[in-house]
């Protein structure tokens, strides 16, 4: 039986960044019809089953019945059931149990620390990770039907990580233990509380450390991105530091916001080389966007690039391998 | 964003001071001593004091028929509130409206309210009238999950969208509309998500955590005040007992109130102050001890007031301008 993972976070693009810049606004009701498009086109290509995360919108459920009540349904849809607390953990949890289940390929949707919450669990499950999010540098905008067309044909391809990249993380230790990942960029902020979790003001940012970065991507990512290109095939990250006196340079921080910031300390970070810091004061590290990891004052924070990120499907690409299997005649 | 340890302490001082004054009405009423009914604020004190640190003196907000903890965190007198409670002749509304009726116009309280989904008419027609006075004060509009199906939620964000009002819509989901989960009566989850429909920014935030809502709402009156116009802020929350005092509350499973229990905004505040060094452990005591103090005063204050003769029953039915009429 072939099948898919599907996972929906339906608390992702609500943040406050939506107040704070011009994000975009996709309500879960328009991820209900994503996750419809992405079920039929996987069906067509062979999915026997898709497997869903469970949450508090119920995303499965409404995709079954909708499906069932037009009667195009064919697939099986399988909502996970264990217990949810409506946080990143569901996510974690679901991911994990779906790459035990020999998931072809888990389809998320969400933001960036959607797919950081998804790529904490699985080791070689290829992913395919689609916008929903606010600043979104690792999922991509796509449309739904090609994200199952791509996740179909991954599931069925003798050698799926053909049509992969394997993606670069950062690891977070604090005091010598690992404490969490990222999948683009680990921020220092002089915040030393969560709040509204996302940052937005640069001027509560001291250092940024990316596995890539790029004047084209939006969030605290294009300030590096601003003075050196990374690509995500690099063997390498980079790291800078922010504060008065530095190279100015424009960044988009987020959607529609263009901020110039002052970077100094630019460092190519060599994957494996540890860049540390003994912490000062109070302070927040913010993974992919969201304040996450509290640091007190004299602990030692180490962050290194690795090669241990997910499996990223490339969904072009892996379209293409499978018009070359012939998966599309009929 | 910088949030200093004053006004930390502060945001923790509020909140205490409405977990004590509603801990005590729960206690009076049982004990017969609260005429009415009265609708408690219990588990949702993150919100109205992160928000109200917002605002100055001068600026409005409208309430709800739960509204002791907005009245309470915009400044509101504890002794007049408890002598409203208590039904006496010096109490907010001389006696005759209770737990949901108190407002103080000198505070910019314009009014805890029975009728669901009517501050939001209140709140438009406050946040025009800053409009024609061309002044920048802001309103904040508080209500619950339960008033956003009301055909006055909807009317009033398009108002106050098309005419750019400085109004916050803050909507306390508190995930019950009376004995009804919100999965009941809402096809959507997110609140939030119905700011698109009027053109205006919609957040959710974590309603229990003080510091989410501060940053949310500076954001948002720093916005209405600059004349950019409304923002919808909705604030995850629970509330911890019934619908009213004396409902049994046996719709709410009991997994779900444990697991709301456990995020207690009170005690998961003052921890965190704890561990920040914000606050010491005997500051935070003495701040408990304090506010028990002055819930003792308004208790006090209250049962010493004299009850409201009969014949005061007439009076204040009508407004002046009413009189002047008839008697044009």
């Amino acid at each position: 039986m072939a099948s898919i993972g599907i996972i929906a976070n339906p608390a992702s693009g609500k943040d406050i960044r939506r107040l704070v810049s011009y994000a975009t606004i996709i309500d879960n009701n328009e991820k209900v019809n994503i996750c419809q498009r992405i079920v039929l086109a996987a069906q067509e290509l062979g999915i026997d089953e898709c497997v869903f995360m469970p949450e508090t919108f119920m995303i499965g459920p409404k995709v079954a019945d909708n499906l069932e009540n037009d009667g195009v349904m064919k697939a099986r849809i399988n909502v996970l059931d264990f217990e949810i607390d409506a946080s990143m953990q569901d996510t974690v949890t679901a991911a994990g149990i779906m790459e035990e289940m020999g998931v072809g390929c888990i389809v998320v949707l969400g933001g960036d620390g959607t797919s950081r919450a998804a790529a904490k669990a699985i080791k070689r499950t290829p992913l395919i990770s689609v916008s929903t999010g606010t600043n979104n540098v690792y999922p991509a905008l796509m449309e739904g039907t090609v994200a199952g067309m791509a996740a179909a044909a991954v599931t069925h391809m003798p050698e799926p990580y053909s049509c992969c990249i394997h993606d670069k993380r950062i690891e977070l230790r604090v005091n010598g233990e690992l404490r969490d990942i990222a999948l683009i960029d680990a921020v220092v902020s002089s915040d030393f509380f969560a709040g509204a979790r996302a940052i937005w003001d640069p001027s509560r940012i001291e250092r940024i450390v990316v596995s890539r970065c790029h004047p084209a991507t939006i969030g605290f990512s294009a300030i590096p991105g601003a003075y050196r290109i990374i690509g995500d095939a690099d063997p390498c990250g980079f790291a800078v530091t922010l504060k008065q006196g530095g190279e100015k340079v424009l960044a988009s921080i987020a959607a529609g916001v263009l901020t110039e910031v002052e970077i100094s300390d630019p460092k190519l970070l060599m994957l494996g080389e540890p860049y540390g810091f003994t912490a000062e004061q109070r302070c927040m590290i913010a993974l992919d966007g969201e304040r996450e990891v509290a640091v007190a004052p004299g602990d030692r924070v180490v962050m290194t690039v690795t090669a241990d990120g997910p499996w990223r499907v490339l969904p072009k690409k892996a379209l293409e391998e499978a018009q070359r299997l012939g998966m599309y005649r009929r | 964003m910088a949030i200093s340890n004053e006004l930390m302490k502060d945001m923790y001082v509020r909140m205490r001071r409405i977990r004590d004054f509603e801990s005590t009405a729960a206690k009076l009423f049982a004990e017969g001593k609260v005429p009415g009914f009265v609708h408690l604020y219990l588990g949702e004190e993150a919100i109205a004091p992160a928000v109200c640190e917002c605002l100055r003196d001068d600026d409005f907000i409208t309430s709800t028929h739960r509204g002791h903890g907005h009245i309470i965190a915009k400044g509101g007198d504890l002794k007049l509130m408890m002598a409203e409670l208590f039904g006496r002749e010096t109490g907010y509304c001389k006696g005759k409206g209770g737990s949901m009726h108190i407002a103080d116009r000198d505070k910019g309280i314009l009014g805890a309210n029975g009728i669901v989904g009517a501050g939001h008419c209140i709140s438009t027609g406050a946040g025009l009238s800053i409009k024609l006075r061309k002044t920048d004060q802001v309103c904040v509009c508080f209500f619950g999950d339960g008033s956003t199906n009301q055909g006055t939620f909807h009317e009033s964000l398009n108002l106050a969208s098309i005419w750019k009002l400085p109004i916050v819509f803050v909507c306390e989901n508190n995930h019950y509309g009376i004995s009804m989960s919100q999965a009941r009566h809402q096809a959507i989850k997110d609140v939030a998500d119905r700011a698109a429909a009027y053109n205006m920014p919609g957040i959710s935030v974590d309603g229990n955590d003080p510091l989410a809502v501060y940053e949310a709402a500076f954001e948002a009156v720093a916005r209405a005040r600059a004349g950019k116009g409304p923002t919808l802020i909705e604030c995850k929350t629970y509330r911890q007992h019934g619908h009213f005092e004396g409902d049994p509350a046996t719709y709410k499973p009991k997994e779900e109130q444990a697991a709301w229990m456990a995020k207690d905004p009170l005690p998961r505040f003052a921890r965190f102050l704890i561990d920040n060094g914000v606050m010491s452990a005997e500051e935070v005591e003495a701040v408990d001890k304090k506010v028990a103090k002055e819930i003792e005063d308004a208790i006090a204050f209250a049962e010493a007031q004299p009850i409201p003769s009969p014949e005061s029953s007439v009076v204040d039915v009508y407004s002046d301008i009413v009189e002047e009429v008839r008697e044009r």
